[in-house]
């Protein structure tokens, strides 16, 4: 929701207790409740950057509510030669960068696909196939999974991207076949009747027209695969390929814990969902048909 | 609610693009790297998985040191050991391995996993009673040696020397001096112990393991009870219930001492108050001892092995082997790869290891350890007077711990044996062939 609406919705919602300036109406109790629910997420991040900058002897006096003085930058500095920083990064990057290009393609080609088929037996039968895997937990397959895919020659970086998108296709396929049924029909063959080819009709109809479910994809394989530390941890045979939530491990060991080195790292880690986060919630919330039918 | 938003967005299509071109930066100095280890150009590749990612720096200078002596081996250091599994499935598993060495890794063993190490010359080297600790666990083909102790870690009791001091109270070798201490400072408004009881490992590896290590020879009650197999109930001589009854008396003695609200402390919890001093004792191995410092570098601690009886001479220590050296048995490059591992094994570097990390060293003639947090010590370990944790032997499939938790809550120590009796003869069922 943009900000211009938010006034005019939560005016809808109030009934009473109206207070403000003139036209603004505030629910001050929606309101309180809210600012408690943003604590949820405030004061874990509040706790993580308070770490980040703490001493080791700091970190075990108070209540660890307290912010640390002096501020102790050296953490990010340390963090960042002790996990080889760039190389982790660049190796995430490349996973997260081509697990979303890849769940995007793939994953609308087979919801197009399957929706504009439903009449054909297969292409429902490929459907439930498809739903049938999320009901797979993924820790029973993943030793037969290692075994396959380094067979393949699949045991680095480019098997998870593979992994990501193949895994994700069921939840994703599901998501865009709902949508795509909303889609109406009549502008293919508007389309069709211009002579676009099919693929033509998918690249330049139907995926713009995805968009609202292109970014919600999208950011749920950005953060699968910038998140993901199983199957990284247990694929990669490269240790120099590793991504950076295995490399962070580094941290804990099976009875100590570096809190502010590794919380540091967590920061520095967390930087680019932060981005991708406040770049993205402007598509996943914009009007869900957005410039659908003219 | 302002927009959180610039309306200059870069629009959908210049983003993807900008990522496209990372993901192509990123692709170039991937594929520069990859490949696998093994043969190139003369210069054997040897992957070395360690389990301590906090001894990563250690390691380095470790492998800068060799290679410079062996310039024909490059060795590249690896502490993801959850990869070890997934590399054993792939067949390509690391070449050196470091492994806590318990039922776990014996697991490994029994299988056949490593390699026979026994006519390696730095193998000799090694204390018989420590490669003992090892081969109780059973060996390969009945005589082979497929792990050498690399690190042994003893625990005790950790204690604050300047609190020992201002009470006047000495190091206590009995049992009843042990007790006669924690009335001392019980008198004297100080928490005896500092119990972390939340964390249940804690209570298995404190006051279940020591206790009952002290008080029984563990590792000939668990190849008994392993004999009796299925058969084993309460009422028998191998059963938990007949052997395990006079440690737990001692377990809820200690367990008195301890602050109260000790069930809400955890490890983290109990690490920063006994630094504070807030305790004069703490039930711990030396991994705590790094953790006590960090938080309060003044601290002066000792550790000592708790005493369960009152003959000084059958006190005990807690051990068990931090770290043991194994080579795969298919690896393509063994020859390097026993260079590694006798390199490991000299004395400036398996020594010298130990001594930075508050641990023991296995070699026979290692130097008399002088860290005074664990000096301690160092007459139960040189004089092999030891035991690995009852707690290790259970298959993990006993919830082992949350069992001794509710003992120290509920004090119900006939329940407790009985269920530990249950739970033995149920995996026996399972498990026999």
């Amino acid at each position: 929701m943009t900000a211009s609406q938010l006034p005019q919705r939560s005016a809808r919602v109030l009934t009473k207790r109206v207070s403000g300036r003139e036209g603004f109406k505030i629910n001050w109790w929606l309101t309180a409740l809210m600012l408690v629910a943003s604590l949820t997420v405030l004061l874990p991040l509040y706790f993580t950057v308070a770490m980040a900058l703490k001493t080791p002897d700091q970190i075990g006096t108070g209540t660890g509510l307290a912010w640390p003085n002096p501020l102790n930058w050296e953490n990010f500095a340390a963090a960042y030669v002790a996990t080889n920083f760039p190389r982790a990064f660049m190796s995430t990057a490349f996973v997260t960068v081509f697990s979303v290009l890849g769940s995007l393609a793939c994953s609308s080609l087979v919801a197009y696909a399957i929706a504009r088929n439903w009449n054909h037996r297969f292409f429902r039968g490929a459907f439930v196939y498809l739903l049938s895997a999320m009901f797979i937990p993924f820790p029973v397959i993943i030793l037969p999974l290692i075994k396959q895919t380094a067979l393949l020659g699949l045991d680095n970086p480019a098997g998870v991207v593979f992994l990501h998108v193949l895994g994700g296709i069921s939840f994703n396929a599901l998501l865009y076949i709902a949508f795509v049924r909303s889609i109406p029909v009549e502008l293919e063959e508007s389309a069709r009747m211009d002579g676009a080819t099919t693929w033509q009709v998918f690249r330049k109809i139907i995926f713009p027209l995805l968009a609202p479910m292109n970014a919600t994809v999208g950011i749920f394989a950005f953060l699968g695969s910038w998140n993901d530390f199983l199957l990284p941890q247990m694929m990669i045979a490269d240790p120099a390929l590793q991504t950076l939530p295995v490399v962070q491990m580094l941290f804990q060991g099976e009875f100590n814990t570096n809190y502010s080195l590794a919380f540091a790292s967590y920061l520095m880690a967390m930087a680019p969902t932060l981005v991708v986060y406040i770049l993205a919630q402007r598509w996943v919330l914009s009007g869900v048909m957005r410039g659908a039918v003219k | 609610m302002k927009a959180a938003v610039p309306a200059t967005l870069p629009s959908r299509r210049s983003l993807f693009r900008v990522a496209g071109l990372a993901g192509a930066a990123a692709l170039i100095p991937l594929s520069g790297c990859a490949g696998h280890a093994g043969q190139q150009n003369g210069v054997t590749t040897l992957r070395f998985m360690q389990n301590k990612p906090e001894v990563v720096n250690y390691f380095d200078q470790v492998i800068k040191d060799f290679e410079a002596l062996n310039p024909d081996i490059r060795v590249i250091q690896d502490f993801n050991e959850g990869n070890f599994v997934p590399g054993l499935v792939r067949n390509d598993p690391p070449d050196v391995v470091t492994r806590g060495f318990a039922k776990a890794t014996a697991d490994f063993v029994k299988k056949g996993i490593f390699a026979d190490l026994s006519d390696l010359p730095a193998a000799s080297t090694i204390d018989p009673e420590m490669q003992e600790l090892i081969s109780s666990w059973g060996q390969y083909n009945g005589n082979e040696v497929s792990a050498l102790p690399f690190s042994l870690a003893a625990a005790g009791v950790i204690y604050n020397r300047d609190i020992f001091d201002a009470n006047g109270v000495a190091v206590p070798t009995t049992w009843d001096e042990f007790v006669a201490a924690c009335e001392t400072f019980k008198a004297a408004g100080i928490t005896p112990i500092y119990g972390t009881f939340k964390d249940s490992w804690t209570l298995a590896q404190g006051m279940f393991d020591y206790v009952s290590g002290g008080s029984l020879d563990t590792a000939e009650f668990f190849t008994r009870i392993n004999g009796k197999g299925a058969d084993i109930s309460a009422g028998a001589a191998e059963s938990f219930t007949t052997n395990f009854g006079p440690a737990l008396r001692q377990m809820l003695q200690l367990v008195s001492y301890s602050q109260n609200g000790a069930s809400s402390k955890n490890y983290a919890d109990g690490n920063a108050a006994f630094a504070k001093g807030q305790a004069a004792m703490y039930l711990q191995g030396p991994w705590a001892l790094s953790q006590l410092v960090s938080a309060n570098k003044d601290i002066r601690v000792g550790t000592f092995p708790l005493p369960v009886t009152n003959n000084p001479e059958e006190t005990k220590a807690r051990v068990n082997v931090d770290m043991a050296l194994s080579i795969t048995r298919n690896t393509p490059n063994m020859a390097a790869a026993r260079r590694f591992v006798a390199y490991l094994l000299e004395p400036s570097v398996v020594n010298t290891y130990n001594e930075k990390n508050a641990a023991f060293s296995p070699l026979k003639d290692a130097p008399p350890v002088t860290n005074p947090q664990i000096s301690g010590l160092d007459e139960s370990v040189r004089k092999a007077r030891y035991y690995q944790g009852a707690g290790t032997y259970f298959p993990p499939s006993v919830p082992l711990h949350n069992y001794i938790q509710s003992f120290v809550y509920s004090k119900n120590g006939d329940q407790f044996l009985a269920a530990l009796d249950d739970e033995w003869r149920r995996v026996a069922e399972r498990t026999a062939v």
